[in-house]
């Protein structure tokens, strides 16, 4: 089974409990610079009265087909056999930031150590049956992780109900 | 697995329940926390707890670095430079309590004991026990930080119908949420309200921002700010005037609805339009939203409308629009449920806490803070109005004031903030404890050190009919206790009569649980749970039993809301009927600014009321609205909720910046004739032109500093902390040189 993250941008509130899970999970040290693993953002369309004010929290997609992976050239990220996460191995990164130059989702982080660093879609709490930090802390439910079929069947469900005006 | 933090035997991870308090309205988050080697290395959401379900928001999960943050109190401090400079050295426990005691006794001895000021910050357990110390003292000089929050909106709903009555939201078809942002601040309820619109439920939001949930609702009527109350009054013209009004129950059920319509009929849409910027059409829309769909739901906020000079009246005429459509006390409307504990209504259960805080009767004692200034808060409310501290300092009326004891008091606070600490430095001695280093300690002789909630036993309740009372989840760091263990410790140590604060007597306590550790720190946790069990003694709930189950528990025997309740008891007004006409107010009606009708008057200082001074201070300001990664100042420190807004930031219009040449991340002086502030500009759509809202208590651009201390609404004494003026402009270089 392949596992994904979702966003419902329809619950997204821009709240920054991913973001803030994220950091205690994972310990990140957040010095001045953005190294968080998950970041959130405001997309504001339109002036005035008319404007409209969206919120998305982004973190790695754990993509099929990884940019990062073909771009790196030491082999240090790849696709975990059992959860097909992909993942960094810190001591064979050479901080060449080639993944960043690769990555459609700008998800590549730097540290001090200037070895590479994002989300592993918390893939040790994943094989013990707990939801990554940032799903569970989400308060309207809008990030959800999951078989992606899966994950789609529910947006699907959701899309029936609305069609037959029951909801 | 010690990587990923898996709980369990392997890895030696436990996980104990705790309950998370860094916000202290509603919400009290379960919280999972991690514990290995008897420090927290994680924390997530109890999905056991009835109400959050498993989430936290930005700052719960950032609790690990609250509990262990550098600025934490480790031992007693005594000042040692002057006030305000932060030169402090460690002393014992003993010393600490020791130079307190002294103080207090000398002072009630020389003077009496009403010159010693008891007050209470966040958080909200330790306030019946510290009303009891004070009242057992002999001070009524109690006050709370809900000087400036909640109790006005309780206020104005008692005024109105003698009590609250909350959001119906399990069975309502339309919600009018007025100015409330659950989804950055209570967001343990945000599932819910996002589940509400998935099923149907209509929309109705005021606000003068586009928040979150703005973003879903059908109607966004986005106000002026602090014209709420004209706004209220438009839709109960619109719905009068159409017929949509619940005939049977304004006729039988209410007091003065014939001025109250005519009131109301001042109000036409054009003027309305004028005085809110709301479009009239949208404003009648809303208004035959609100009174067609049935049932309907208001959901009001803590501070919003009642933090204006015409607050409370304001929240008055937005509350009567529930009983004017027959939405008062039905299911799906707004329901009233008594109140279980620590102001939280509707958890199916009454306790013995307002016996327990009340010892004596105000009328035995010399009047509270604010009495004679604020005599509709002083008829209503058991605490003193800390607005009219400042006040007192400086005149002496109607007593001297020469003692201060904080609990996590903050300065910042209070509007024109720096006139506060002037009138304090008059004061022989200050003592305050606090869980952190903050600049309000640096002013106190005397600190302690306070634990936080994960390091004692809390007690909480939910409207879901669930409790919950904690077991601390780690030691206190360094020599701290809790805020009750404290105030126990100091009932003792005064000597104070009262077997329940002070079961010890003119003896000291010397009992484990009841008594003071071999460092001279007070340890009463036994006799906290004691206190518990005899306020909880009505519903018979024990601290044994919630200790018994650690993710909390559904209330035993919980009473189920009724509804209608008037039918059978009237309303617990003086009329006994809903009051658009306040017969409290009526009795007052002789001071500037108090009627009985829920009179709409500008804000003090507005463009439409003070055009002189708007031509030099354009800019409505607003202060405070809630971010989601702040409460007030408490997660300031903490580098992972900083990290999420670094810099502190005006909101602006883009369109309003652009006429100023201000760009995104400029520096830009606020002004009022009062003071000024510079801080980044953070331009954004949420706001409506002409308001610049600004988050408060920055130690290093304090908003409130720019509002005058008298500022404050004649009904409840609340700050204009939402609708005051102020000047934006560019700072530019050689400005910012010269300073």
């Amino acid at each position: 089974m392949s596992h994904a993250f979702y966003l419902d941008v329809d619950r997204c509130t821009g709240c920054f409990a991913c973001a803030v899970a994220c950091m205690d999970q994972n310990d990140l040290e957040i010095g001045s610079e953005p190294t968080a693993w998950r970041q959130i953002f405001k997309v504001e369309n339109g002036t005035g009265p008319d404007a409209r004010l969206r919120y998305i929290s982004l973190a790695c997609m754990h993509c099929e087909d990884a940019p990062c992976i073909m771009a790196c050239p030491t082999g240090a990220i790849a696709r975990e056999p059992g959860t097909r996460v992909v993942k960094v191995t810190a001591d064979l990164c050479i901080g060449c930031h080639s993944c960043s130059m690769a990555c459609p989702f700008g998800v590549p982080r730097f540290g001090k150590d200037g070895v590479m660093q994002k989300c592993d879609l918390c893939s040790t709490r994943l094989e013990h049956g707990l939801e990554p930090a940032c799903v569970r802390v989400c308060p309207t439910k809008a990030l959800r992780q999951g078989d992606p079929n899966e994950l789609s069947l529910d947006v699907e469900r959701k899309a029936a109900e609305r069609l037959a005006g029951g909801a | 697995m010690i990587k990923g933090k898996i709980p369990g035997d392997a890895t030696g991870i436990e996980v104990r329940k705790s309950v998370c308090t860094i916000c202290d309205p509603t919400t009290q988050c379960g919280l999972d926390c991690y514990v290995k080697d008897g420090r927290i290395i994680k924390v997530e959401g109890s999905l056991e707890n009835a109400r959050s379900g498993g989430t936290l928001c930005s700052k719960g999960a950032a609790t690990r670095q609250w509990v262990y943050s550098d600025e934490r109190l480790r031992t007693p401090l005594k000042r040692v430079g002057p006030r305000g400079s932060g030169r402090m050295e460690p002393i014992s426990w003993t010393e600490a309590l020791d130079t307190i005691t002294e103080n207090l006794q000398r002072i009630k001895a020389e003077t009496g004991p009403e010159g010693v000021v008891f007050y209470c910050g966040y958080p909200k357990q330790l306030r019946p026990f510290l009303l009891r110390l004070a009242l057992q003292f002999g001070s009524p000089n109690y006050c709370t930080e809900s000087s400036v929050c909640f109790t006005a909106m309780g206020m104005a709903w008692r005024l109105d119908y003698g009590q609250m009555a909350g959001p119906h939201m399990a069975q309502t078809k339309c919600a009018m949420v007025w100015s409330a942002n659950p989804f950055h601040a209570n967001t343990s309820f945000a599932r819910r309200l996002m589940d509400a619109r998935d099923r149907g439920v209509k929309f109705i939001v005021i606000d003068p921002r586009k928040s979150p949930i703005a973003g879903i609702a059908d109607i966004h009527l986005q106000l002026r700010p602090g014209t709420d109350g004209a706004l209220a009054l438009a839709m109960a013209n619109v719905i009068i005037s159409e017929g949509l009004y619940d005939r049977d129950f304004v006729g039988q059920w209410t007091r003065g609805f014939d001025e109250y319509r005519a009131l109301a009929a001042e109000y036409p849409l054009d003027r309305a339009e004028q005085i809110t910027g709301v479009p009239a059409a949208t404003i009648r829309d809303a208004a035959l939203l609100y009174a067609t769909t049935k049932p309907a739901a208001m959901m009001p906020s803590a501070a919003p409308v009642v933090h204006h000079t015409n607050g409370v009246q304001n929240q008055r005429a937005v509350a009567a629009l529930v009983g004017l459509t027959g939405n008062y006390d039905v299911p799906g409307g707004n329901v009233a449920e008594g109140p279980s504990w620590l102001e939280i209504g509707g958890a199916g259960f009454v306790t013995r806490e307002k016996e327990f805080e009340l010892p004596r009767a105000w009328s035995d004692l010399p009047p509270r803070l604010g009495a004679e200034r604020f005599p509709v808060w002083a008829d209503m409310i058991d605490q003193g109005q800390g607005m009219d501290l400042p006040r007192q300092l400086r005149t002496g009326e109607p007593h001297p004031l020469r003692a201060f004891v904080g609990f996590g008091w903050n300065h910042r606070l209070w509007p024109d903030n720096l006139k506060l600490l002037e009138a304090m430095d008059k004061l022989d001695f200050i003592c305050d404890v606090d869980i952190f280093r903050t600049d309000s300690t640096s002013y106190a002789d005397i600190v302690l050190p306070a634990c936080t909630s994960l390091e004692r036993s809390e007690v909480r309740c939910y409207p879901e009919k669930y409790i919950i009372g904690t077991e601390p989840v780690i030691d206190p760091v360094g020599e701290s206790r809790s805020d009750t263990d404290i105030i126990f410790g100091l009932a003792n140590r005064l000597g104070l009569d009262d077997p329940l604060l002070n079961p010890s007597g003119a003896e000291p306590a010397t009992a484990p649980g009841c008594g003071f550790l071999p460092n001279g720190a007070p340890d009463f946790s036994t006799q906290f749970d004691r206190v518990i069990d005899w306020i909880f003694e009505p519903n018979g709930m024990t601290m044994a039993q919630m200790k018994a189950h650690p993710g909390g528990m559904p209330v035993p025997n919980a009473v189920m809301p009724t509804f209608r309740k008037y039918e059978k008891n009237g309303f617990p007004t003086p009329s006994g009927k809903m009051e658009f006409a306040s017969s409290l107010l009526e009795k007052h009606a002789d001071r500037p600014g108090i009627d009985a009708l829920p009179v709409y008057y500008e804000p003090e200082n507005s463009p439409a009321s003070t055009p002189d001074l708007a031509a030099e201070y354009p800019f409505v300001l607003n202060t405070g609205s809630r971010l989601p990664m702040f409460v007030h100042s408490r997660t300031f420190r903490l580098p992972w909720t900083r990290s999420l807004r670094r810099e502190a930031a005006v909101d602006l219009n883009p369109g309003d910046a652009v006429s100023l040449g201000i760009a995104q991340g400029d520096r830009v002086e606020l002004s009022s004739p009062t003071g000024s502030i510079q801080v980044a500009a953070n331009l954004s759509e949420l706001v409506q032109p002409g308001v610049a809202h600004m988050y408060h208590a920055y130690p290093e651009a304090d908003v409130n500093t720019l509002i005058d201390g008298d500022y404050l609404d004649p009904v409840s004494g609340f700050p204009g902390f939402k609708g005051a003026l102020c000047a934006v402009k560019k700072v530019s270089l050689d400005t910012e040189v010269a300073r």
